[in-house]
């Protein structure tokens, strides 16, 4: 049977980005991209804000004609100079590996003393996924990650997989873009539930750094609960186990758990580390199952669509996501409110604290209004 | 004893094909485990093997996304040769030497048969024209290489070239074989470039009609014709190979001295 039954025809994630970013995950000081100087440009800036350097081979005509060994390992040696790195990434394009290039044999010309994680890949698998798997595999081989922890993201990344096919960007053959629900009126939404009393489940179930956005969408709930002199109606769960993952992702964790303490925000359920997004679904159904039942209220933010429905029916749901293409397979799952952080990847990128959303912001706005007018009244 | 992984490399139309199901016979006959992969998107490597047979190839099964098994590709031949192709896209359309690279990764990860082989022969398209003609090669699973030319000219200027290309990408020579077209004192001419690349003429296959009519039947000669003269120069051959332990990175010559050579 073919790998994938639907020929999704919307722009995807990009396996040669995903293998960028693990990268990044692994603590490389240098990302080469070995292809054409366009190639994952807007990314590779970005990785760029996330204190990594990016540079490519840039390939051009000639390059597809006559292959690029000497390019790249040249490139190997002038980075190794500018940037005196302790760990270096190669990255394959489409086009470096439609005409055949090996990225060992330059390497081995380079012949440097760092080590160099060697990633063949394009951006031509279905899954962006691959990327992600096949640089932890020659992460594996180049001695920079273990088997245990090898072993442990093959089993999320195959999560991750299912959970898009499922209710997520892999889910339909065209998706629409949306930007969902307007913030203004969700927010209003909310407050006014917080204000009847009702109890309210926050379920943050972010992937990796964006956590420092989805977290701030819980401070704002948890602010605004004790103005409203509610705050005990509100139960917080969170992926953020510091113990679990990549050794950048448990510093992730770390922060804005050390935010959330500052801020006085309890996080009373820890549901797995930042990069178990795909798996927490069940462990977060059965706890309301067991103890979260009779919540009225729930909102979930980051990767929404990887938690079940099957306990949530009889709550309201507002979710909180990133992708203007997740809008109608939330609302297709019954989710009520669906509401999108536009641009929000770039704006967790080089941080380390958490960072304003326009939710949270819209919400401390309007619950302040809303005092405000309530005093003026009374 | 070591696994032998070689490739035959040659101008197109020299005789890689023959030479290497012959040679696949002759050694199976000897009893060892041989396996043929053929790289060549015309997939005819193995057809004399099979009783003129054609198999599914490997792009043939990724192509309509079938999630591809060993025994799909793998198909058992002449006393037990196992048979691969590769295949590739229609002439004109696509990338051949993409299809190779994907078809060699796939093999590589659904074969489990291919370690306990005594000789693998990868029967290579005669122009390395991209970087996934050598794929075998760069994916290191090939550790040997032989080049088939006769006594002309082209086929010698192409083996030159090819021996350009073996240097540069670091894989040693083993041998040369000529195959004969019957000119001029062939031996001696191919010889003496075997000499002067650094390398050494392995055999000399007279031409003969009876190659031909075997194919024509979709048999090798070691199966249809094993008295023949010409079967027992592939079974020498299959033996010295078999038992060579020597090569060499080869140099190549100037064009100007390959043209004395050949007149």
């Amino acid at each position: 049977m073919a790998e994938n039954d639907i020929s999704i025809i919307h722009p995807r994630p990009s396996s040669i980005v995903a293998a960028l970013y693990t990268l990044r995950d692994l603590n490389v000081d240098v990302a080469i991209l070995h292809g054409p100087p366009g190639c994952s440009f807007k990314h590779a800036r970005l990785l760029e804000e996330d204190g990594i350097h990016v540079v490519t081979t840039a390939l051009d005509e000639n390059g597809f004609v006559f292959g690029g060994r000497d390019e790249l390992s040249s490139l190997l040696c002038k980075v190794n100079e500018m940037f005196d790195p302790k760990l270096i990434g190669v990255v394959g394009t489409c086009a470096s590996m439609i005409i055949g290039e090996e990225l060992r044999e330059p390497v081995q010309d380079a012949n440097l003393e760092v080590p160099v994680i060697e990633v063949e890949v394009h951006a031509g698998y279905p899954n962006n996924t691959k990327g992600v798997l096949i640089a932890l595999e020659s992460a594996f081989e180049a001695g920079v990650i273990d088997e245990e922890e090898l072993g442990r993201q093959k089993v999320l990344l195959t999560e991750a997989t299912n959970v898009e096919k499922r209710h997520g960007a892999a889910s339909k053959e065209y998706l629409v873009p949306s930007r969902g629900d307007l913030k203004y009126k969700v927010a209003g939404k909310l407050i006014d539930c917080l204000k009847e009393g009702k109890k309210c489940l926050t379920i943050m179930n972010a992937k990796k750094e964006t956590g420092y956005m989805f977290a701030d969408i819980t401070v704002a709930i948890n602010e605004v609960a004790k103005e409203l002199g509610v705050d005990e109606n509100i139960i917080n769960m969170a992926n953020v186990d510091e113990n679990l993952g990549l050794p950048r992702v448990r510093n992730h964790a770390t922060n804005i758990m050390n935010d959330f303490k500052e801020k006085g925000v309890p996080i009373h359920e820890i549901i797995g580390g930042m990069d178990e997004y795909p798996i927490t679904g069940e462990k977060v159904s059965k706890l309301i199952a067991d103890k979260y039942s009779d919540f009225e209220l729930v909102v979930i933010t980051g990767v929404p669509h990887a938690i079940p429905m099957d306990n949530l029916k009889e709550m309201e749901v507002i979710s909180v996501t990133n992708g203007p293409r997740q809008v109608f397979p939330l609302k297709d799952m019954g989710h009520d409110h669906v509401v999108v952080e536009i641009d929000l990847h770039p704006k967790t990128l080089g941080v380390s604290h958490i960072v304003e959303s326009e939710f949270g912001a819209t919400m401390r706005e309007l619950a302040k209004d809303r005092l405000n007018d309530s005093q003026e009244e009374s | 004893m070591a696994q032998k992984r070689i490739a035959i490399y040659g101008k197109g139309g020299i005789g890689k094909s023959s030479t290497a199901s012959n040679v696949a016979a002759a050694c199976a006959d000897e009893g060892y485990k041989v396996m043929i992969i053929g790289c060549d998107p015309k997939s005819d490597s193995s057809i004399t093997l099979l009783g003129g047979k054609r198999i599914q190839t490997i792009l043939d099964l990724l192509r309509q996304k079938i999630d591809v098994k060993e025994e799909d590709i793998v198909h058992e031949g002449y006393k037990g040769v196992q048979c691969v192709e590769v295949g590739g896209p229609e002439p004109g359309i696509g990338c051949a030497g993409r299809g190779i690279i994907v078809a060699i990764q796939k093999l590589r990860k659904v074969c489990k048969s291919i370690d306990d082989m005594d000789l693998i022969i990868y029967d290579v398209p005669g122009d390395i024209v991209c970087g996934g003609f050598v794929a075998p090669i760069r994916k290191g699973l090939v550790n040997e290489a032989y080049i088939l030319t006769s006594g002309e000219y082209m086929p010698l200027y192409a083996a030159n070239n090819i021996c350009k290309g073996l240097s540069k990408i670091n894989t040693p020579l083993s041998g040369i074989i000529c195959n004969s077209r019957s000119v001029t004192r062939e031996e001696d001419i191919v010889k003496k470039f075997s000499e002067e690349i650094g390398s050494k003429l392995m055999a000399f296959i007279p031409k003969e009609q009876i190659v031909q009519d075997c194919e024509r039947d979709g048999f090798s000669v070691l199966e249809k014709a094993p008295d023949s003269s010409v079967a027992s120069v592939y079974r020498e051959l299959a033996h010295t190979i078999m038992s060579n332990g020597s090569s060499v990175m080869p140099s190549s010559l100037e064009d100007e001295r390959l043209r004395e050579l050949t007149r």
